[in-house]
């Protein structure tokens, strides 16, 4: 595989502690301690910068407003999402792990439930990524999107479920205990 | 990008592009428990007994106890022989395995006072070979089997009966489904519980589904065991999944007090994928979910990795533990469903190899689902082994001699069975107003390979249809009734059969298979009773007769034709 002409990078510049806002009009993105810090890419090296513009272009294009959280105290998939939703103003967030497995939430649903979650983070792309933010935005507009096609893959299992075990324990141990969610903006560069 | 690329050599090239390299692998790291079975962070064996109680488990004493140790060390373990068992080095204990001249009780009496550490410790001591040699010889019953999975990419109940009618008459001794489509599941599993019973009486089956349902299914007859209930090896994989090894045990004497077969599921490698091993190695922590089963008083276990393969199938001696777990749970006389019924690897060998260790030595099921449909099809994410295997499969059983539970069987015998399996789903749903299977979809049916071979269906309608199975309260006894005034009389006596079991409660006793004569094949009538070279289990006469036969055989007596 030949490397991208333009490798963008993603920097999480903080502003500080996430606040709840109150314009209906805004997605949360809530992404995972060690997204854009310890980890650049998802398991299947999408850069974690392409993820983000993919996401953010997907909300824009409806129109929405999307706004940036980093939750420190969790690596669990279904929290950090619940966070982003209870933070936002529509209620709707995105959840992201850094090995990309994603989830769109509610503020009113339970924690455990969610809109739409993508469990093979292996099979999402820049596509997926982009369809999911227009997704989640079209939900901050009251709509009801069909969900985005879940994706499956039998051989998944042998290829990626050992390095996504890694991924997740490593993920865990940047967890900051009692860190509050912090509000930051993603700068995208090309290097 | 003008940088030129370092050249490779043509040899780097071939191998680059073997399956094998699909595969993904990965380093150990012990302490975090990404390491299959020998980790220096592993508790050191200990046990310490007083007022006929075990105060101190493996290192802890009970104050520290977490609900795992005290409900192993209260239910699993026996207190009356445990100092003793505990006193036996792990080398003699590892030999006594392997040793054909000490028998299998023999053996039991000692493992049922041992605790996970030393357990651990002394298959430690194994290797592969070895623990195949003590598979051979613990192995719960005499006669080994397997089990297939029948399901459909689009809940296509025919597809399901269809299927379950082949791979009964192709030898599997329990069929097991579950769905893409959660409220399909009454429609399915009464698809599967037809085909599997025109395909040959005796067969059992379970759709795996929310505990809940699944209970509701088998009490009502319309399932007749249940596998897939799963615990964890650490406390806090348990509360993540709201539950405890008590709640587990309640749920296991539910299907009891129906006399439904009943084993739990559990496996290497789904505490640390879960990320909560607790520093310790996927072996250990499988042996504590082996002796909760043991507590808890089931007859079985599913286990060998199951679900998580790929994690143990990572690391370096990942598939030499799923063996070991496969033989600790049989060590200490539970029913062992060997695993093997995961999509494991891209590679045909890898795939192979990874059976080898259940296939030679036999186990109650050396697959706990092999896949009776195309692994596209399969709704529990593709498995080791499906339909296109089949004849690989028989093949190896005839060049080893050894029973690995299925046969080749005629394309004509195939075929009439499906028929009949399509057209009894067919009368059974107009008896109970179900959706209309059309007689295009029993042509399709009887000469198809995987879903997209069959007409569409109304999914709407189904799905009513499913509901209504729920809302009528049909029990198996209505499914009886109904084959019986369409003309499928066999088929109704079959089911009706099977049904009676639960009464006897006959299937639960440990290893319980029905044969074609409905007697159950069970740990008490048909105890494995292998003592070393010329005893247990043989592939001899009849059995072997029918193994002989594949596809293409050149006949000896006339070679211009072939036999099958």
């Amino acid at each position: 595989m030949t490397a991208p002409a333009a490798v963008r990078t993603l920097t999480l510049k903080e502003i500080g502690p996430a606040q709840r806002a109150s314009r209906p009009d805004e997605v949360v993105v809530a992404v995972s301690p060690a997204f854009a810090d310890t980890f650049t890419r998802t398991i299947v090296d999408v850069p974690h910068a392409e993820v983000i513009r993919q996401v953010l272009a997907g909300i824009e294009e409806q129109g929405v407003t999307a706004r940036m959280v980093k939750v420190w105290d969790t690596a669990d998939l279904a929290a950090i999402a619940h966070t982003g939703a209870r933070l936002s103003g529509s209620g709707i967030s995105i959840g992201l792990l850094s090995r990309g497995t994603t989830m769109i939430h509610q503020r009113d649903l339970p924690r455990l439930s969610n809109l739409e979650l993508f469990p093979q983070s292996p099979l999402l792309d820049a596509e997926v990524f982009r369809r999911i933010g227009s997704n989640a935005a079209q939900y901050a507009k009251g709509e009801s999107p069909a969900p985005v096609p879940t994706r499956n893959d039998q051989m998944a299992r042998p290829r990626w479920q050992a390095k996504a075990a890694l991924l997740h324990l490593k993920e865990f141990e940047c967890i900051v205990a009692g860190r509050r969610p912090v509000e930051v903006e993603p700068v995208i560069s090309r290097a | 990008m003008t940088a030129t690329q370092p050249r490779h050599s043509r040899r780097t090239e071939i191998l680059e592009d073997r399956p094998v390299n699909l595969d993904g692998f990965v380093e150990e790291w012990p302490e975090k428990g990404l390491v299959a079975m020998e980790s220096d962070f592993d508790p050191a064996p200990s046990v310490r007994v007083e007022d006929a109680r075990i105060v101190e488990l493996d290192g802890r004493a009970r104050a520290d106890f977490d609900f795992m140790d005290a409900f192993i060390a209260d239910h699993a373990i026996d207190v009356g022989t445990t100092e003793a068992s505990m006193a036996v080095p792990s080398d003699e204990i590892a030999r006594m395995l392997i040793n054909p001249t000490v028998s299998r009780q023999d053996v039991l009496a000692v493992t049922r006072g041992l605790t996970p550490a030393k357990i651990l410790d002394v298959v430690k001591l194994m290797n592969v070979v070895e623990i195949m040699q003590g598979m051979q010889k613990m192995r719960a019953r005499r006669t080994p089997a397997n089990q297939g999975h029948s399901t459909s990419a689009r809940d296509n109940p025919l597809q399901v009966a269809v299927d379950a009618a082949e791979g009964a008459l192709r030898g599997f001794a329990e069929l097991e489904t579950t769905l893409g489509v959660l409220r399909y599941a009454p429609l399915v599993a009464i698809a599967l519980q037809i085909g599997a019973q025109v395909g040959r009486g005796g067969v059992l089956t379970q759709c795996a589904l929310e505990e809940a349902t699944e209970l509701e299914l088998g009490m009502r007859g319309i399932t007749a065991y249940a596998e897939t209930i799963s615990i964890y090896g650490t406390e806090s994989v348990f509360v993540d999944g709201d539950d405890t090894p008590w709640s587990k045990s309640f749920l296991a004497s539910a299907y009891a007090s129906r006399g439904i077969k009943m084993r739990f599921t559990s496996g290497t490698g789904s505490e640390v994928q879960m990320g909560n091993a607790e520093g310790k190695s996927m072996l250990y922590l499988e042996i504590r979910c082996v002796l909760m089963a043991k507590g808890a008083g089931v007859q079985g276990l599913q286990n060998g990795s199951i679900s998580c393969i790929g994690v143990p199938g990572a690391m370096p001696g990942g598939i030499r533990a799923v063996a070991a777990e496969n033989l600790v749970a049989s060590m200490v006389d539970l029913e062992c469903a060997s695993g093997n019924d995961q999509s494991f690897s891209h590679s045909a060998m890898r795939r192979t190899a990874r059976m080898m260790p259940q296939l030679l030595p036999g186990t109650d099921f050396v697959c706990s689902g092999y896949s009776g449909v195309p692994n596209a099809d399969n709704m529990f994410a593709g498995s080791n082994f499906d339909t296109d295997d089949y004849d690989d499969w028989n093949t190896i059983q005839r060049d080893l001699q050894v029973d690995g539970g299925l046969r080749h069987i005629r394309e004509d015998e195939i075929l009439q069975v499906r028929n009949k399996a399509a057209r009894a789903l067919q009368a059974l749903f107009a008896e109970l107003d179900l959706p209309r299977i059309t007689d295009e979809e029993v042509e399709a049916a009887t000469y198809a390979n995987g879903s997209e071979d069959y007409p569409e269906r109304d999914v709407l309608e189904d799905l009513k249809g499913a509901q209504s199975v729920m809302d009528s309260g049909i029990t198996g006894l209505d499914l009886v009734t109904a084959l019986e005034r369409t003309g499928f009389h066999d088929v109704a006596e079959n089911l009706l059969t099977v049904l009676r079991q639960r009464v006897s409660g006959d299937l639960l006793q440990t290893s319980a298979i029905l044969t074609d004569d409905f007697v159950p094949l069970s740990a008490i009538n048909d105890a494995n009773d292998y003592a070393g070279p010329g005893t247990g289990y043989r592939l001899q006469g009849e059995r072997w007769e029918q193994l002989k036969k594949l596809r293409h055989v050149t006949s000896a007596e006339n070679p211009e034709t072939e036999v099958s």
